[in-house]
């Protein structure tokens, strides 16, 4: 039933004390015999599931976890230990917009993006239309990216990720792209989608955001799960918890 | 990998355009520097090999089999180095970058050698019928370069020196392989050794279909082969230890 699975999870990030990024430092450091590095632990013994269907905030303080969470479920990091397992075609938006190539069209550009993102050419030719509608950039299909502004382009990739019919999103704090009324675009295509049935893993700072989102959430502090439950409660959770380590 | 056949045509295209944009003579340039390193090579060495027969476009023909391995070796150091927010910012297959690039160089040398064919056919008279073997030879050398690259793309990631010392062992392979010289010169009790450059073997090749008309021995053709597994078979399993960590190293 559950389309993700999160079974004991654990990151540790090496931090050497001296970088050796080529050959001849790492000859260097075998001589000198330096090869201290400290441990650090961003993700500890993390399980939860997420059903199908289901919307799921994680929220927490900078270097909680969050986003190291987020990228071992999209596969861009391993974990060192546990295991996960997503369901279906995965769409993560860590980044908007990767692989834009500035000296092409916005045309060109939504294809390439859209094969970045696993869409074949026939299947973004269906969607082309709605895709350039979405992003309101019809007058400017063939215009040069490097002609555009930054909202635009944040606007051409959004409707362009939105478009590759995923079957689970993770998303990290790029909601808040565009100008207000892109924005509300955004928030509504979004419990669109958890009408249709899709699975939403959301990471931001925007409680608000996530509480309208979000039915179930779970808070991350120094890469171990504090509390997950009811939205609501874990906001709750949160806030006391940042009373607590800075009283004022 | 077949699943990501658009991508992997997107990307080399992107490739492509990138390193000729804005330059109305595009491929030109890029045929331009072997050429004129062929030219050079021809008047150094004239007096010394010219008498070998078909020695103008034996060398023709080994600085363009050359080419395909410098450049295609070369730029796959920076295939995965200078792509890092393909790698840390959104998942593909990372072996994905490694082939798009390979691509992009045997593109070019394609075109590279089809420059050649009327240049061989008023130099020697004829175009050997052998010359279609080129295409079964062009791809497993693509093969092997590819191979290459993936050790390569992944070892830059944590060596960033490595474009420098390649960049010597480049230099010194170029002498170590029969490109401005016959093979006679090399004396015997090294023979072996110098064998052991595939370079040598596809050069060899290359110049039995496309000048000389001679169909390769199985024997010479497993031996290529051998290479572009070898290297394939090292280069894929060192490229999918390492790139357990590329996200991190990039960040």
């Amino acid at each position: 039933m559950s389309t993700i699975t999160v079974d004991n999870v654990s990151k540790k990030f090496r931090i050497p004390h001296e970088k050796k990024t080529t050959v001849l430092q790492n000859i260097a450091g075998l001589i000198k015999r330096q090869f201290s590095y400290e441990e650090f632990w961003a993700l500890k013994d993390v399980s939860f599931e997420v059903n199908k269907g289901e919307a799921f905030g994680i929220i927490g303080r900078n270097g909680s976890g969050k986003s190291t969470l987020l990228k071992i479920l999209a596969k861009i990091l391993y974990p060192d230990s546990g295991s996960v397992s997503l369901d279906g075609k995965v769409a993560s938006f860590l980044q908007l917009g990767v692989g834009f190539q500035s000296e092409l069209t916005a045309k060109e550009n939504v294809y390439i993006y859209s094969s970045i993102l696993g869409l074949g050419r026939k299947q973004v030719k269906k969607v082309y239309d709605e895709i350039i509608d979405f992003a309101e950039l019809k007058k400017f299909e063939n215009m040069k990216l490097k002609n555009f502004s930054s909202g635009m382009n944040v606007r051409l990739a959004f409707a362009t990720a939105i478009h590759t019919g995923p079957d689970t999103l993770l998303l990290d704090e790029v909601l808040a792209v565009g100008d207000e009324a892109f924005q509300k675009k955004c928030r509504e295509r979004m419990n669109q989608f958890k009408t249709e049935g899709k699975t939403i893993v959301f990471v931001s700072h925007a409680l608000n955001a996530v509480k309208e989102l979000c039915q179930r959430s779970m808070l991350l502090n120094e890469g171990r799960i504090v509390t997950m439950g009811d939205t609501e409660k874990v906001i709750n959770d949160y806030l006391a918890m940042l009373q607590r380590s800075s009283p004022r | 990998m077949w699943q990501q056949r658009e991508l992997i045509w997107n990307l080399t295209i992107v490739d492509l355009k990138n390193r000729y944009q804005n330059t109305a003579l595009g491929f030109f340039w890029s045929l331009l520097s072997p050429l004129l390193q062929a030219l050079v090579l021809y008047f150094v060495f004239r007096h010394l090999f010219g008498r070998e027969e078909n020695f103008a476009i034996n060398l023709l023909v080994g600085i363009m089999a050359w080419q395909f391995f410098a450049t295609g070796t070369s730029s796959s150091l920076n295939a995965i180095v200078g792509k890092s927010r393909l790698v840390t910012r959104v998942y593909i297959p990372r072996q994905i970058l490694v082939l798009s690039n390979a691509l992009t160089t045997l593109i070019n040398s394609l075109l590279a050698f089809l420059v050649l064919l009327p240049i061989i056919f008023v130099l020697v008279g004829h175009l050997p019928a052998t010359v279609l073997l080129f295409f079964l030879i062009h791809i497993i050398y693509f093969w092997f370069i590819y191979g290459a690259g993936l050790l390569l793309s992944s070892l830059y990631v944590y060596f960033r020196d490595l474009n420098q010392i390649w960049d010597v062992l480049v230099r010194v392979l170029f002498f170590c392989s029969p490109i401005f010289y016959p093979l006679t010169i090399v004396p015997a009790y090294l023979m072996p050794y110098y064998t052991l450059n595939p370079v040598t073997q596809f050069i060899a090749i290359y110049r039995d279909v496309m000048v000389t008309g001679n169909l390769p021995s199985l024997f010479s053709i497993a031996v290529v082969v051998g290479f572009a597994i070898a290297a394939y078979l090292v280069g894929s399993f060192t490229f999918s230890k390492l790139q357990r960590r590329f996200a991190e190293e990039l960040g």
